[in-house]
């Protein structure tokens, strides 16, 4: 075969290839186009009412401003409040994330059976909403920022547990099996192989996840899960725009502090 | 002290990596096992630290052995055996004296070690392997800035703190330079001295071998070529060693 023919047999395969494939990135693009266009449908966007509506967002801001400075004692203690959730249900979910993710990294979990249970608890833990785990803990416990806290706990361990069984999972193992061969026990080998190579990427994720929380804290008060989220919900029931924009101030506060400073401190852990 | 008598192994895709391997290993004695990629050393020892099963044959280390052990008394026997590979294997995290002291573990049973705590008697003794390495002014370091070298050093020091009657060494200068070898083998040569360790290393290096072995051991498919004191390995035995692989 000469070299001309070489290259003949392949070009005409090109021509083929490069025509299905253009064909395929066509049947694509209308796929996506279809896919938007069935959502503005679906959520009846009207982008004309964004405008027609401009008087009344107007009027809102009118009466939203100046913020009512004088209630910022009142707004102290559901701040405070928000934060707690955030850190009781971080801290809770690593708690019992933690050794679920044991269980679920394939590299790691003792038996296969309890890899499926634990990748089942945190599947389900992370698949239900922390709003709708709310709801649930509102009904069990009652009102307040308990079922807050065990709202964002219970979607922690979810969220968590897979990103901390991923974390295990990458990890260098030849270390694991060093300390396995000096005769050290499983529970040793976990406490002085396994921790001490993955606590920094451990830490980093919670405080990334406490970040997560403060928000999500900011919203469980509108189900009677406590925090700042139900101060503004009383306070925008009541046409309280003043206040409602002095609670705004408060979240943006806490939102950016607290983002500022997970960042900061997950700077310092890489 | 360390004797392996008709070790085989078969993988479960039916490979015969190990066949009717024999080798004994006195106190004292640095043996070197040399072989071309693939021909089985790693699996070797591997077999012999119990991280593969062997088909069949015995693993005997100071009379016990341990191909039939499993669990508990598994871990109990493996105490007296150290294996040292190829980077060194430390936990890049904590401490060079922390690494050094988790040698101890298998005789720590208390719950400060099993929480991840270290007793100081045990820092104690880890100061003094560190020391026989010639490392002690890293004590404090961690240990993922270490030079290969020096990460090869620790792992010796975590090794000697199992007290072992037998170290195994799976290519412990690869990807060290020619100094760094040679230090790290000076250093097994002095250890099987003083320490009356039986050493079994595995290298791929033929003049360190030829440097610093009591005895060679040429491994080809899974089963021993040569079994020779140093001396007795003629350049033409070794040759053939990597010439089938090249074939």
């Amino acid at each position: 075969m000469s070299t001309a023919d070489i290259r003949r047999v392949p070009l005409a395969d090109d021509t083929w290839g490069h025509a299905l494939t253009m064909a395929l990135r066509a049947v694509g693009v209308v796929l996506v186009a279809l896919v938007i266009v069935q959502s503005l449908i679906v959520v009846e966007a009207r982008p004309q009412d964004l405008i027609t509506g401009i008087h009344g967002m107007a009027d809102i801001i009118r009466r939203a401003t100046p913020p009512d400075f004088s209630k910022i004692d009142t707004a102290l203690w559901p701040a405070l409040e928000t934060v707690d959730i955030a850190i009781f249900g971080t801290l809770a979910g690593v708690m019992m994330a933690v050794p679920l993710a044991v269980l679920a990294a394939t590299n790691v979990t003792p038996s296969r059976a309890l890899y499926y249970v634990a990748r089942g608890i945190i599947g389900f833990a992370r698949a239900v909403p922390d709003l709708v785990w709310a709801l649930l803990f509102v009904t069990a416990v009652g009102l307040g920022p308990f079922p807050g806290g065990l709202a964002l706990a219970v979607h922690s361990i979810g969220m968590l547990g897979r990103l901390f069984a991923e974390t295990i999972e990458h990890m260098d193992m030849a270390p694991v099996d060093a300390l396995a061969l000096t005769g050290a026990r499983r529970v040793q080998i976990f406490t002085h192989g396994i921790v001490p190579s993955i606590l920094p990427s451990l830490l980093g994720i919670s405080l990334y996840r406490l970040d997560e929380n403060i928000r999500s804290s900011l919203v469980l008060g509108f189900v009677g899960a406590g925090g700042i989220g139900f101060q503004l919900l009383t306070a925008m029931n009541l046409f309280q725009y003043r206040e409602v924009s002095l609670l705004l101030i408060v979240i943006f506060v806490i939102v950016l502090t607290v983002e500022r400073g997970s960042a900061a401190l997950r700077a310092r852990l890489a | 002290m360390l004797e392996i008598q008709s070790l085989s192994l078969r993988y479960p895709n039916g490979k015969l990596a190990l066949s009717n391997f024999n080798v004994s290993v006195n106190p004292g004695e640095l043996v070197i096992v040399l072989g071309g990629n693939g021909s089985g050393k790693t699996t070797l020892l591997r077999c012999i630290a119990r991280i593969l099963m062997p088909t069949s044959g015995e693993i005997r280390v100071n009379g016990i052995d341990l191909s039939q052990l499993n669990g508990e008394r598994l871990r109990c026997a493996r105490l007296q055996l150290a294996m040292i590979s190829q980077h060194g294997s430390l936990v890049k995290r904590r401490s060079v004296l922390a690494n050094v002291a988790t040698g101890a573990l298998g005789r720590c049973a208390d719950w400060w070690t099993t929480l991840g705590g270290l007793p100081k008697h045990e820092l104690e003794a880890a100061r003094g392997c560190l020391s026989e390495v010639g490392l002690s002014h890293l004590a404090a370091q961690r240990a993922g800035t270490l030079s290969g070298g020096q990460a090869q050093r620790v792992a010796i020091a975590r090794g000697l703190m199992q007290r072992p009657r037998v170290l195994l060494a799976d290519e412990p200068v690869a990807s060290l330079d020619p100094e760094a070898s040679h230090d790290i083998m000076r250093l097994l040569r002095r250890l099987a001295a003083e320490e009356n360790l039986a050493i079994l290393c595995v290298l791929h290096q033929v003049e360190l071998a030829y440097a610093y072995a009591d005895r060679v051991v040429g491994i080809r498919d899974g089963g021993v070529a040569f079994d020779l004191p140093r001396a007795e390995v003629s350049k033409d035995a070794v040759r053939r060693l990597y010439l089938s692989e090249a074939a």
